[in-house]
C-alpha cells in the first residue's frame, strides 16, 4: 500500500474521489511469509459504473497518472456527450480502445452497442450467491484486429509490463498484453458497466486470484513455537518466574 | 652562497617529514599537541518522517462501504474509488 500512503496521491484522491475498499479473496500465510493475495483499484461513476480500473499493485506515479487520467478523461466525455448517457458510454470506450492502440500497440474496435442481458437473475437456471446477487459473468473481451505499426515499440515493451501473458487477435497471431493492456481491451468493450458485473473478469481472469470470502488462511498460527514445543529459553524463564 | 644553498636544498628535503609528526607531541613537552579537526562531511538535511493522515496506514479517507462512498460522491459532485483487495486490509503488514 505504498502508493497509497503517498502524500500526493492521498490529496488527489481524497480532493476528487470518495473512496471506500472491499475484500474479495483471500490469501495464505506461511510462517512470516504471505503467499497470494492481489489489488484492484476501480475508478468509478457514483452509481457504481466503471470508468477505468487498474489491476494489481502499480507505484504511487502510476496510481497518480491513471486517477488523473479518469479525472480529465470524464470531464472531456461530458463535455463531448452534452448529458447523453449512451454517447458519454461510447465516448468512454473509445478512450480506452485508443490507449490500448497508443501504449500497448494493439487495435480493437470499441463496442459502442449492449445487447439486452439474456441472464434473468429470478429464473430457476440462475445461479446466486448466498447473499442472492448473482455471480458476476465472465465477460468476453473484444477481438484484437491486429498491431498498429507506428506503435510497434510498444508491443515489444509490452512483455516486460507486470502480467504479461500471450494473447491472440482475431487471426490467431499471438501478442503480448500485460494487466493494464487487458484492462483497456476489456473495458473498451465494458467500460461503464455496474462494478459488480466487471470485477470478477478483472479479478479471476486478469490477476489469475480467486474470489473468495474465506479469511485469511495460516498455515502456522503459533509461529514462536519450534515444531510443536515451546522453545527451552522461555520455557526456563517462565519457571524461574 | 653554496652553503647556504646548501641549508636550502636540506630544508626543502626535510620538509614533507615535517608533516608526519606535526600532530605527534614533542617528547617532554608539556604543551599539547594541536590536532587538526578531522574534516567531515556537510550534514544531510533530515527528511521530515512522514505520517500518513488518512485510514489503515494511508494517506486515504475511506468511507465504511462502497455504498457509502457513492452516497457521498453524490452529495459532493465526486466519482468513487473502490479498492478490491484478497487480504486484510486492516492490517499494512498483510497488504
Amino acid at each position: 500500500m505504498n502508493a497509497l500512503a503517498n502524500p500526493e496521491v492521498g490529496k488527489y484522491l481524497n480532493e476528487n474521489f470518495c473512496s471506500a475498499y472491499q475484500k474479495v479473496g483471500t490469501f495464505k500465510v506461511v510462517g512470516n511469509n504471505k503467499q497470494g493475495g492481489n489489488v484492484a483499484a476501480y475508478f468509478c461513476a457514483p452509481d457504481g459504473r466503471v470508468l477505468h480500473v487498474v489491476a494489481g499493485p502499480v507505484g504511487a506515479p502510476q496510481l497518480l497518472n491513471e486517477a488523473k487520467w479518469v479525472v480529465e478523461s470524464t470531464k472531456k466525455a461530458i463535455e463531448e456527450a452534452k448529458d447523453d448517457g449512451g454517447k458519454f458510454k461510447t465516448a468512454f470506450r473509445k478512450l480506452h480502445s485508443e490507449r490500448l492502440r497508443t501504449e500497448h500497440g494493439l487495435v480493437v474496435q470499441p463496442v459502442t452497442f449492449d445487447p439486452p442481458d439474456p441472464q434473468d437473475k429470478d429464473s430457476a437456471l440462475t445461479y446466486n450467491d448466498p447473499s442472492g446477487a448473482a455471480i458476476a459473468p465472465k465477460l468476453p473481451p473484444p477481438p484484437i484486429d491486429g498491431p498498429d505499426v507506428k506503435f510497434r515499440e510498444k508491443q515489444d515493451s509490452a512483455a516486460k509490463s507486470m502480467g504479461a501473458s500471450a494473447i491472440k487477435d482475431k487471426r490467431g497471431r499471438g501478442w503480448v498484453l500485460g494487466n493494464q493492456g487487458r484492462v483497456h481491451m476489456l473495458l473498451a468493450a465494458h467500460s461503464m458497466n455496474k462494478i459488480e458485473t466487471v470485477y470478477g473478469t478483472v479479478f479471476e481472469n486478469i490477476l489469475g486470484e480467486k474470489i473468495s470470502t474465506k479469511p485469511v488462511e495460516v498455515t502456522k498460527p503459533f509461529s514462536w513455537v519450534n515444531d510443536g514445543k515451546i522453545k527451552r529459553a522461555e520455557a526456563q524463564s517462565s519457571e524461574k518466574k | 652562497m653554496r652553503s647556504l644553498s646548501y641549508i636550502a636544498a636540506a630544508g626543502l628535503w626535510l620538509a614533507p617529514f615535517m608533516g608526519a609528526y606535526a600532530d605527534e607531541p614533542v617528547k617532554g613537552s608539556k604543551e599539547p599537541a594541536v590536532k587538526k579537526p578531522a574534516v567531515r562531511p556537510a550534514p544531510k538535511p533530515k527528511q521530515e518522517a512522514h505520517t500518513c493522515s488518512g485510514d489503515y496506514g494511508t494517506d486515504v479517507l475511506f468511507e465504511d462501504t462502497p455504498s457509502d462512498a457513492a452516497a457521498q460522491a453524490k452529495k459532493d459532485k465526486k466519482l468513487v474509488f473502490v479498492l478490491h483487495i484478497s487480504g486484510h486490509f486492516e492490517d499494512p503488514k498483510l497488504t
